[in-house]
């Protein structure tokens, strides 16, 4: 074949290609608004059915079941307390438990995810949840995880921790909420991690940050932790922040210490966390602050002073009045802002 | 074959009509198989991608934990849409968000409107001074919006503005937008999705732009989605399709993405501080800023990530006249070519790794040269072939090649949109986009080139500014 004629050969290939894409793109087109209008007219019996009971309660299969299924997962969303119990126990008699089973080994992850998420919350399924922590794809793992942290009968924290591979491939912000979840179930559990040595620090991260939402009993060991991870500019600012969420005032030492540290990240987190405990010991020190040179430490400080209260907004008047123009200047503009110039 | 003599004058015009088709051929081919390794990455990104819920699904799973983010819009003369805007921002489906909307001077009534519509009254905000920016007025806000901030600041142009807004924001993430633009609800659910999965990787996200021409707008939402009547219009929704689930999909997944689209990216703060914020005196500020982060980031060795999420979509309205889309296109042709030259010693620079082969290989291929290579070929082939150095059949068949190559890519990205997004409900509606595409070829294609050489000459003009851009403002269903 000489060049000239592959060049007109490769130019009709495209074009038959295109052709040929277009042509599937149509007909998937015309078979899925088809298909969509019987399924439609499934979902419109089957929701009143899934919801109410209404009409017959059945085993189903084919379509009607894969319908139900999908039904189900989003109804469950949307549904609490005995009104989603009602709707498994129909979704259970319909057969839903069965395909969804089937579903998390199916090759499409959003498949397994969304099989995974509502399956965890049928009863005697946790076996088949549990699965699906082995999953190849990491959202499906953590999905399984985060669902299971919500069952008495789930595994334990640190199988969870090992299973989603927490630091090496897991770093997803959404660790804190299995965390919190894990917390709730068994905070023993979770304030363990802290402790063990080959515990990654993004597992230890997510359950710092857990604990601190369950009261003043771990502030102990969160102040124990903020000054344990001094010179980790990552991880310090999280713990202080998590301090100033716990509102315990075990807190205080380690936040003081915080408020001269060298980081500036660290300096304005410890600064929020004052203000959020009401620790007014820390006044002077957020005076001084406000002649910080980052504008984040500045600003926490100043708005830290606002939160403590007379005295703190005492300082800022002060500190209104300020040679330092840079003082001066915070100072006023965050009483103005706090409306209280 | 004829002997080549250096005293025969036919002899050079020979060798110069080869050396002429040979230059053009090469850049053509290189352009081709660039675009199909954007393709097939584009199409490796879909099959990899992570699942996609439902946008309740995304709500339970990440409220809790989606960082704050401030959405920062500059508006300049944007009185016609500024408040249905303003209020699909504030409408967005986000837990924790704060829209800022910056008035960089404008000379119409969009900061009256702002204020009437939303009742703000001016307020005082502690605000940082760490990025260049033209003084600020004054601040406004109202009680009954907390979530909006509207900052009143002299004029200096578009990353002025944002600069001023990243001076105000108070988040460690912030998304830059166009005042003009409208973001679907859950649009910041979901291109936040890289900072919740690697939050200590990922600096930047960008999502995929889409034409609002021809659709409906109800309260700040798009509420019908059609295709426009006007033949501009229609080809633009082809090219943002190509460039945003092709291009930036594949240069995505290939993280060598050089741009993030000013009309919707989201941002990590510190990191964009670090840089400077927005570079002043180019009109590629979007991709200036992304080329600054990737330099920070290899110049210290850092792991970092930037990515494109295809399904969290902004609408926009587009040019839908000749004179406004001429200078729209001249002006990014510019921006291109002065990030360009700016940023040239990353070019095949192994420090920069993927972005100075890959990132730069592809703005040198098809900003930089592309243009050029296209137009002088549309000009003197033909003159050439007139002269009788060059053979008919062969200049018809490259010309068949160009043309069904961009066709077929063309119709690839409909599928790939098909699979993604499929935002449009008819199929006559995909028919005519697939004819959109053919017909683009003849007339449009060189018509748009012509437009990027006049980027090119106003860029060696040194010429600045952005040119007026008259909107219309959307068509609202009431």
């Amino acid at each position: 074949m000489s060049s000239l004629t592959f060049l007109w050969e490769f130019s009709l290939g495209l074009c038959v290609l295109a052709a040929v894409a277009l042509g599937i793109l149509v007909l998937a087109r015309v078979v899925t608004v088809r298909s969509g209008a019987r399924q439609e007219a499934i979902r419109a019996q089957l929701l009143p059915a899934l919801l109410a009971g209404e009409g017959d309660v059945r085993k189903l299969g084919g379509i009607e079941l894969e319908i139900a299924a999908d039904l189900t997962c989003e109804l469950a969303e949307l549904t609490r307390g005995s009104d989603r119990e009602d709707l498994l126990q129909r979704a259970a008699d319909m057969g839903v438990p069965r395909l969804l089973q089937q579903r998390i080994r199916s090759r499409s992850a959003q498949t397994r995810l969304t099989a995974v998420e509502a399956l965890a919350l049928f009863e005697d399924f946790v076996g088949d949840t549990a699965y699906a922590l082995d999953d190849v794809n990491p959202d499906v793992r953590l999905a399984a995880a985060l669902a299971l942290a919500h069952r008495s009968d789930g595994p334990s924290t640190r199988l969870l921790v090992d299973k989603l591979k927490m630091g090496s491939e897991e770093h997803s912000l959404l660790l804190v909420s299995l965390m919190s979840d894990l917390a709730e179930r068994n905070p023993g559990e979770v304030a363990a991690l802290l402790f063990e040595r080959d515990v990654p620090v993004e597992a230890k991260i997510a359950a710092t940050d857990a604990l601190a939402e369950g009261g003043g009993e771990y502030a102990p060991l969160l102040a124990y932790m903020a000054k344990e991870s001094e010179g980790e500019p990552d991880l310090q600012p999280r713990i202080f922040r998590a301090l100033g969420r716990n509102g315990h005032p075990a807190g205080m030492e380690a936040i003081f210490t915080g408020l001269g540290s060298d980081e500036w990240a660290v300096r304005a987190s410890a600064a929020e966390a004052a203000g959020r405990l009401g620790a007014s010991g820390t006044t002077a020190r957020l005076g001084e602050l406000l002649a910080d040179e980052n504008w984040w430490v500045r600003y926490r400080a100043g708005e830290a002073l606002l939160r403590l209260g007379p005295r703190g907004i005492n300082a800022l008047r002060k500190a209104s009045t300020d040679e330092n123009e840079f003082v001066r200047g915070t100072a006023s503009a965050m009483l103005a802002e706090g409306r209280v110039a | 074959m004829t002997e080549f003599s250096l005293t025969d004058p036919a002899g050079w015009m020979f060798l110069s009509a080869q050396i002429l088709a040979f230059v053009v051929i090469l850049t053509g081919v290189l352009q081709t198989l660039f675009y199909f390794a954007q393709l097939v990455f584009a199409g490796a990104a879909l099959a990899s991608r992570p699942p996609v819920p439902r946008s309740a699904t995304l709500w339970r799973r990440y409220s809790e934990q989606a960082p704050s983010i401030s959405v920062l819009a500059p508006a300049f003369n944007e009185e016609l849409n500024i408040v249905e805007s303003t209020r699909s921002l504030m409408a967005l489906q986000y837990p924790d968000f704060e829209v800022v909307v910056i008035n960089d001077g404008s000379k119409d009534a969009t900061l009256q409107r702002l204020i009437e519509e939303f009742g703000l009254v001016r307020v005082e905000r502690f605000v940082d001074t760490i990025v260049r920016h033209a003084p600020v007025r004054g601040f406004y806000a109202s009680p009954h919006y907390p979530r909006l901030l509207v900052v009143d600041k002299e004029n200096g142009g578009k990353s002025d503005a944002l600069n001023a807004g990243i001076n105000c924001c108070r988040t460690s993430l912030f998304c830059a937008i166009d005042a003009d633009s409208i973001l679907e609800p859950d649009a910041l659910l979901r291109v936040v999705r890289p900072f919740i999965d690697d939050p200590h990787l990922t600096i930047a996200a960008g999502g995929t732009i889409r034409i609002a021409n021809g659709c409906k707008v109800d309260s700040g939402r798009i509420s019908e989605i059609n295709l426009p009547r006007n033949f501009l219009a229609l080809v633009q929704i082809v090219e943002y399709l190509r460039a945003f689930l092709m291009a930036r999909l594949g240069l995505g997944k290939m993280q060598a993405l050089t741009v993030i689209s000013g009309a919707f990216g989201l941002f990590r703060r510190r990191t964009v501080v670090e840089v400077g914020g927005y570079s002043h005196g180019t009109v590629g500020e979007d991709m200036e800023l992304v080329i600054k982060l990737h330099r920070l980031m290899r110049d210290r060795g850092q792991e970092y990530r930037i990515d494109f999420i295809a399904e969290p979509v902004c609408w926009t309205e587009c040019p839908d006249s000749l004179k406004i889309l001429s200078r729209q296109r001249a002006r990014w042709q510019r921006g291109s070519l002065e990030c360009f030259a700016k940023h040239r010693d990353m070019l095949f620079n192994p420090k920069y790794g993927r972005i100075g082969f890959v990132g730069f290989g592809q703005i040198l291929l098809v900003d930089v040269l592309g243009p050029l290579v296209e137009m002088t070929g549309y000009f003197l082939i033909p003159l050439l072939w007139a002269l009788g150095l060059l053979a008919l059949p062969w200049l018809l068949a490259f010309l068949a090649v160009t043309f069904t190559f961009g066709i077929f890519l063309s119709v690839a990205t409909l599928v790939l949109e098909e699979i993604q997004l499929r935002r449009f409900p008819k199929i006559r509606e995909l028919l005519l986009l697939a004819s959109v595409a053919v017909l683009e070829n003849f007339g449009y294609r060189q018509l748009s080139n012509l437009w990027r050489i006049q980027g090119w000459w106003q860029f060696l003009r040194k010429q600045e500014g952005w040119g007026t851009m008259t909107r219309k403002g959307f068509a609202t269903s009431s």
